[in-house]
């Protein structure tokens, strides 16, 4: 009949379209299932920053490298960013990291205390995988040596980092000021390289310290940093902030971070996770690589397994 | 009428898709006017969203250092909360005008700052003094954010129910346009639809009107009204045919008319025939018999020549009305055209001087030689032709051609044609030649071209005739190869 044989056309058409549209909308809940960023994984891992800039800006710019390191280890990354550089040796075993970038300092610390593993660290976009400390004053504050710094204002960054701390004190240590509370009218600690900048830019202290690799990237987008500091000591290279996981963590995790970070450049994403976090690739570390920094502390008589880092 | 129809259909395209287009285009922009409406709400509840963020890292500022102070994880989040509201409230933003977006720059590099200010207070380690200027310093800029947000929120308040009214408006009006439209519009396609169906069914009605009276007999009944269109074209086309059919009518009553005093003229022949031929024996008898003066015998011999005038007539009468059942046999039409002509030939011969002819007519034969035999009743046939023979001699003054054409034509029929260059005939004679006792001659019967068209109707053949005035007459005639007689094919 050819009635029947119409409306057994339109059945037909009307399953067809309804199994086109179910086949749509279950490849669109897939794609859209495959490209949400937060994806939960079996295995957890949490990684401790240190405050190298502010708190918030440091926390972004960890973000893009712990999504890519999420996705190639097949592990959920949970980034905890710690109020001041000696927290992470101190919450490293309290708050359950599995892993951290630490600075040069805190990493020597943490060799030493916690026996953590250093795995990789970032080669900068100028090519260099280190950084320096340095002393600077404004060059209109008359300051030139350390007789002038007598009883000014001096902003450390942290007790336990290199260029805001270990510096000073090998500084002092080779100008004869023996003892810094009386020396300076005042003296404190920023938390953040990128404060210590500010505050003697902006005349909250005299005379700062922090790492080149921040008074550089200040610089680039402030061209009062370069124009109204002037720098008066430096300290030797140490090693950049490397990823080190404690000792007992998974081989196979271990590896697959290391694996995951050392072949970051060798895919697209990864160079443009690299390229946004200003590095070009990241290099293989080891406790020998933080031998500068041992030698540093060394020289101003600092032993770095009793060491107490809290600042006052 | 089509292009009225093809105009109004265009109009009823018009209006549907018109209409269809603007009732989307209304429906579209009140979803957008709603969509305007949502926004405008949802914007004022990311700005008190915003406001209460900023009041929360406040609290959590205040708070720092007190034994109800959070851990820093808690505070990272309000503040990044914070963040991401007043990015939104940018991001809405995005096409506003310069000023707007200067105003809004400005308070995110407020927020950026107060976020840096934030960080600050949770990492320096300076004495109380230092700590409480950098808490009150970014406690300050959180108050300033917080008022400048508390500003925006008021100008925009009035900015956004402005807007909202606006909104409310332009959706009014499009739900009045709306009401319109669907009021309207049937009622305009009702109304061209009136229009179109009372000049269809008015113009119906008048040609139903005049079929009617023509039913009725009134055959004079012309259609008198102005039609439109198409419908005037069938109403003049309905007069012409009212016109044939009354010249038809006519017609045929002239014909029966003929019809019937033909069978009257033949009963009577047939009752006047045997009295005339004993008056005819008498005379005949009497003239013999008698003796008689010479003048007088002329006078017999003149009554005994009208005698037999009348029997011809008589005869011809009979022919017409009763004519006898063909007789079929198979015929060669060109041996009987042949002898016809020999026939007709005889009436050529000067009666005074038999060795010269009173015309000069050049007989010219144009014979198909594919020709078949054809059945027919042989005397019949015969009587045709020389009749149209004798009428084609007639019809030349002195010297003129006849000609006679054979040919065969498709489906079994044959054609023949005889054609004289003789004086021609009007149209009106044309049209009359085949009534009885239509004649132009003097002394004609006007039966010989109605007994031909009789004789080869009973043929089942046709005969037709074609004059010009002065240029000459063709009669064609046609007959079928084979005769249906009483269901039988001969």
């Amino acid at each position: 009949m050819p009635g029947k044989s119409y409306q057994n056309s339109i059945i037909l058409f009307a399953l067809c379209l309804f199994f086109l549209l179910a086949t749509g909308c279950e490849e669109q809940q897939n794609s859209k299932t495959n490209n949400v960023p937060g994806k939960t994984h079996t295995e957890k891992l949490k990684l401790g920053l240190i405050t190298e800039q502010d708190i918030f800006s440091q926390k972004k710019r960890y973000e893009p490298l712990a999504a890519y390191l999420s996705r190639k280890i097949d592990a959920t990354i949970e980034l905890s960013i710690l109020s001041r550089y000696g927290n992470i040796i101190d919450n490293f075993v309290a708050n359950g990291l599995d892993a951290a970038f630490f600075g040069s300092f805190t990493g020597a610390l943490a060799i030493r205390k916690l026996e953590v593993l250093p795995l990789a660290r970032p080669e900068y976009l100028d090519g260099t995988s280190t950084y320096y400390g340095m002393i600077f004053v404004r060059k209109d504050s008359g300051i030139h040596n350390a007789a002038d710094m007598r009883g000014k204002r001096f902003a450390f960054v942290d007790k336990a980092t290199t260029a805001g701390w270990l510096l000073p004190m090998h500084y002092f240590a080779e100008n004869g000021i023996e003892d810094y509370y009386t020396y300076f009218s005042e003296t404190y600690f920023t938390g953040t390289h990128e404060d210590a900048i500010y505050d003697v830019l902006n005349g909250k202290a005299d005379i700062g310290a922090a790492k080149n690799t921040v008074f550089s990237r200040l610089a680039q987008t402030d061209s009062k940093v370069q124009e109204q500091l002037q720098i008066l000591a430096t300290s030797p290279v140490v090693p950049a902030n490397a990823l080190a996981v404690r000792k007992d963590l998974g081989e196979s995790l271990k590896l697959k971070l290391k694996n995951a970070l050392l072949q970051m450049d060798q895919d697209v994403e990864g160079r443009q996770v690299l390229h946004e976090f200003g590095a070009r690739r990241f290099i293989p570390t080891t406790d020998n690589d933080y031998a500068p920094v041992f030698d540093y502390a060394y020289k101003i008589g600092l032993d770095l397994t009793t060491y107490d880092y809290n600042n006052e | 009428m089509k292009k009225k129809v093809f105009i109004a259909l265009l109009i009823l395209v018009f209006c549907f898709s018109g209409g269809g287009m603007y009732i989307a285009r209304s429906i579209e922009e009140v979803i957008t006017n709603l969509e305007n409406v949502i926004t405008l709400h949802q914007v004022e509840f990311l700005r008190k969203d915003l406001q209460n963020k900023i009041k929360v890292v406040q609290t959590d500022l205040l708070l720092k250092d007190s034994p109800h102070a959070l851990h820093i994880d808690p505070f990272i989040a309000h503040v990044e909360e914070m963040e991401k509201a007043s990015h939104v409230c940018s991001n809405c933003h995005d096409d506003d005008d310069d000023e707007v977006r200067q105003r809004l720059d400005h308070f995110q590099q407020k927020i950026d700052s107060y976020v840096k200010m934030l960080s600050r207070v949770y990492t320096i380690r300076a004495n109380a003094e230092r700590l409480t200027e950098e808490r009150n310093a970014a406690f300050s800029l959180g108050e300033e954010t917080l008022a400048e947000v508390e500003k925006i929120v008021i100008t925009s308040s009035e900015k956004i129910s402005k807007r909202i009214t606006r909104a409310r408006n332009s959706i009014a009006e499009t739900e009045h346009l709306l009401f319109f439209l669907i009021t309207a519009g049937p009622l305009l396609l009702i109304l061209i639809a009136y229009f179109f169906l009372k000049q269809f069914t008015s113009s119906v009605d008048a040609l139903l009107d005049a079929t009617r009276k023509i039913q009725q007999g009134n055959l004079r009944y012309r259609v008198q009204e102005e039609l439109p269109d198409e419908f005037q074209v069938l109403a003049s086309a309905f007069n012409d045919m009212a016109s044939s059919l009354k010249d038809q009518c006519m017609r045929m009553q002239q014909t029966e008319r003929l019809a019937v005093v033909g069978e009257l003229a033949a009963g009577l022949a047939h009752e006047v025939k045997n009295p005339l031929a004993g008056i005819k024996v008498s005379i005949e008898v009497l003239a013999n018999e008698l003796t008689l003066e010479q003048e007088d015998r002329e006078v017999f011999l003149r009554i005994i020549n009208e005698i037999y005038r009348i029997e011809t007539l008589l005869k011809s009468l009979l022919s017409y009305a009763r004519p006898p059942e063909p007789e079929t046999v198979l015929l060669d039409l060109h041996q009987l055209l042949d002898t016809t002509i020999k026939s007709a030939s005889y009436s050529l011969i000067n009666p005074t001087n038999t060795a010269k002819m009173i015309k000069e007519i050049e007989i010219v034969k144009d014979f198909s030689p594919e020709l078949p035999p054809i059945i027919a009743d042989h005397a019949q046939i015969q009587q045709v032709f020389l009749n149209l023979m004798l009428n084609a001699i007639d019809a030349i003054p002195t010297k003129g051609t006849i000609t006679i054409t054979t040919r065969k034509e498709s489906n079994h029929i044959v054609q023949i044609c005889i054609t004289d260059t003789g004086k021609g005939m009007s149209p009106e004679n044309m049209n009359k030649i085949f009534n009885p006792f239509f004649t132009t001659k003097p002394k004609g019967t006007g039966l010989g071209l109605a007994i031909c068209k009789r004789l080869i109707e009973l043929h089942h053949g046709t005969i037709h005739v074609s004059s010009t005035p002065g240029e000459g007459t063709t009669f064609y005639i046609t007959i079928p190869e084979k005769q249906q007689i009483q269901g039988i094919t001969q």
